[in-house]
């Protein structure tokens, strides 16, 4: 307990360096201010100004007077500051982080399961025709760049409604139905989600795949399996009772870290499907120069990183008896 | 007589191998080694002939293309690929072709650029957080550990976002290198850890090396097959960096080119001209395919325990 104490205080004081650090690199970065000047008519230099200062990001005042500003508000009031448009941040990231789950919860999930289930079944079939057509595939997936994925997932689809007739696939959003009935609004939620969800599978499962298979195989040739072998079990009986158990503790670190990813999104799936989630919030942040709402991002991402990382500590210690907390 | 000593020593070194030959004694060094389980594999030498091949169309595409990628044919506006614009043009009237060439080699550019610097700077500091033990190491590592505490991807937008002009790729390229470097930094040190214990580093520390010789000399050679391995495969990571980035208009930005714009500009026309999309798709699969394969073949050729079949 005061072992993962310890790495809590720790955790926290690295988030708040890695936070400042973000915050005053985007003040350095992004110049809000240019939004104001390429309006047209400009409005007038005082009123930039005002705008500017209510939401605490005018380049005129020093930035570590800012900085402070910023930092007393977040501490005492939870207050992650105002947009260039003077919309307070907080509200709008916790809105898009509930289109973020729902995106992700199912492909996260189906991405984990599937990816280590042909994992250890390739890994069983080392070097058989299956392990070589699922491992090239795989390694296709890997390297495709997500953009293209997801835009051939679209134009396949979009393929499919032409050829059926009638919209199977939305490419777009995540609703479309604004009735009352259950049952059509699930299915409705279920053509939006299908197209991300596929997308975003294929990108988890691969790597869960490849890493899997190579953690299986590591310890299936390792000198207890072999003891288990020579005693007399099953080939079948030795890898899941000696050698499958050792080969999930990595995975465990890398699920926890997966899963911290469900609330931060992802940002190009979501910008090809049209998804108010976190990670188009970004962008749009990003575009619009928005110093608080990307600062705010960042060091919510980074929480999520530290919870995962802490989750793994305590996972790993449980499921890995050489490991003692202390 | 110094001169022959290390030509001995080099000759007895154990990674050569002797290979006989009608009796007499034919040496094969540990470069014709690594080709030779190179080019055994089939999968690799494909992917070495796709690049060279991509690299060809990058520098050559641009001489044959009857357009250039700034000079829009406003008569041919959305046009589908014919014998004037080969892989068509865009709705903006611009030859896809030579958008896609000019892409790919900016694309190809910024992905080996910002591979080879990270790691260098990567092997540089894992090293040398390693390597000086006690203090150094503990902070050094706390320092890494922060940097990886926001995703990079987060950080290289914010910074990419204000550059753009002809320089922006550049700047696209630092920033990659920027925020790339921790993760591989932090495996290299796990790496640097054993290599601190071998007897002659040990030897040189004492005898009054300079630490930094000591890192040039000793720790970096040894590192030498996964460095390699993992700049190639690294190309493959920048470039889906910048494409995610281009794609999402973060990265490099009009008048500049590169495969990621291209495929922005083709997300809109998804339904009314899909070659927008398809050409620089195949190219930019082509382009990471090829890294993966070719890194995939160098890991097996360089490991000395490789199991990839064959003799030696």
């Amino acid at each position: 307990m005061r072992f993962i104490l310890r790495r809590l205080a720790n955790y926290v004081v690295m988030l708040f360096v890695a936070t400042s650090l973000t915050y005053f690199m985007a003040s350095f970065f992004m110049d809000p201010r240019s939004n104001y000047l390429a309006r047209n008519p400009r409005p007038p230099m005082a009123s930039i100004d005002a705008s500017l200062t209510a939401a605490n990001i005018n380049d005129k005042t020093p930035v570590l007077e800012r900085y402070w500003h910023w930092l007393v508000g977040v501490v005492t009031r939870w207050d992650w500051g105002l947009s260039p448009t003077q919309e307070p941040v907080s509200g709008a990231i916790s809105s898009r982080i509930g289109a973020s789950v729902q995106l992700m919860t199912l492909a996260t999930v189906l991405g984990i399961v599937l990816g280590i289930s042909i994992g250890v079944y390739t890994a069983i079939r080392q070097y058989k025709w299956q392990d070589r057509v699922l491992g090239s595939l795989s390694t296709f997936f890997l390297v495709v760049p997500t953009p293209v994925l997801a835009l051939g997932v679209v134009i396949a689809a979009i393929w499919i409604n032409q050829a059926l007739g009638f919209r199977l696939f939305y490419v777009t959003g995540l609703h479309s139905y604004s009735g009352s009935n259950f049952w059509l609004k699930l299915s409705d939620l279920g053509q939006h989600l299908v197209l991300p969800t596929i997308v975003l599978s294929i990108i988890t499962g691969v790597t869960y795949h490849l890493t899997q298979r190579t953690y299986l195989l590591d310890t299936m040739n390792a000198d207890y399996v072999r003891t288990a072998r020579a005693k007399g079990l099953p080939l079948m009986t030795a890898i899941r009772k000696h050698a499958l158990r050792p080969s999930l503790i990595p995975t465990t670190v890398q699920v926890a870290f997966t899963v911290a990813g469900v609330f931060t999104g992802a940002v190009i799936t979501e910008t090809v499907f049209a998804i108010n989630g976190l990670g188009r919030y970004f962008i749009t942040s990003i575009v619009q120069n928005d110093i608080n709402a990307s600062v705010a991002i960042a060091a919510f991402a980074g929480a999520c990183t530290l919870v995962a990382a802490l989750l793994a500590d305590v996972a790993v210690a449980w499921i890995d008896p050489r490991v003692r907390l202390s | 007589m110094a001169d022959t000593e290390l030509t001995l020593a080099g000759a007895t070194a154990p990674d050569v191998v002797a290979d006989e030959h009608d009796g007499d004694l034919h040496r094969t060094g540990r470069l014709a080694l690594i080709v030779r389980r190179f080019v055994r594999r089939p999968s690799a030498v494909v992917g070495a002939f796709l690049l060279l091949f991509l690299i060809a169309f990058a520098v050559f595409g641009p001489m044959v293309a009857n357009w250039g990628y700034d000079e829009p044919d406003f008569l041919a506006l959305a046009q589908a690929p014919s014998a004037e614009h080969w892989f068509g043009t865009t709705t903006g009237g611009s030859d896809v072709f030579a958008l896609v060439a000019r892409g790919l080699s900016r694309s190809l550019l910024i992905g080996v650029l910002s591979s080879l610097a990270i790691t260098f700077v990567a092997a540089l500091l894992g090293t040398m957080v390693a390597f000086f033990e006690g203090w150094f190491e503990r902070v050094g590592m706390w320092v890494l550990d922060t940097l990886l505490v926001i995703p990079s991807f987060l950080l290289i937008a914010m910074i990419t976002r204000s550059a753009s002009g002809k320089g922006g790729w550049l700047v696209l390229a630092a920033a990659l290198t920027a925020f790339g470097w921790v993760g591989y930094a932090r495996v290299l040190r796990t790496l640097t850890l054993s290599l601190r214990e071998l007897d002659y580093v040990h030897a040189a520390k004492y005898m009054g090396v300079g630490p930094f010789t000591i890192i040039r000399r000793h720790l970096i050679p040894n590192l030498g097959s996964v460095l390699i391995i993992q700049t190639v495969l690294g190309v493959v990571a920048a470039v889906n960096s910048e494409t995610a980035l281009s794609f999402l208009g973060l990265g490099v930005k009009a008048p500049d080119v590169s495969l990621g714009t291209i495929l922005q500009a083709g997300q809109s026309v998804v339904l009314t001209s899909p070659w927008v999309l398809l050409a620089p798709s195949l190219f930019l699969v082509a382009l990471t395919f090829s890294m993966q394969l070719i890194g995939d073949g160098l890991r097996d050729a360089i490991d000395p325990y490789s199991r990839s079949g064959g003799k030696a």
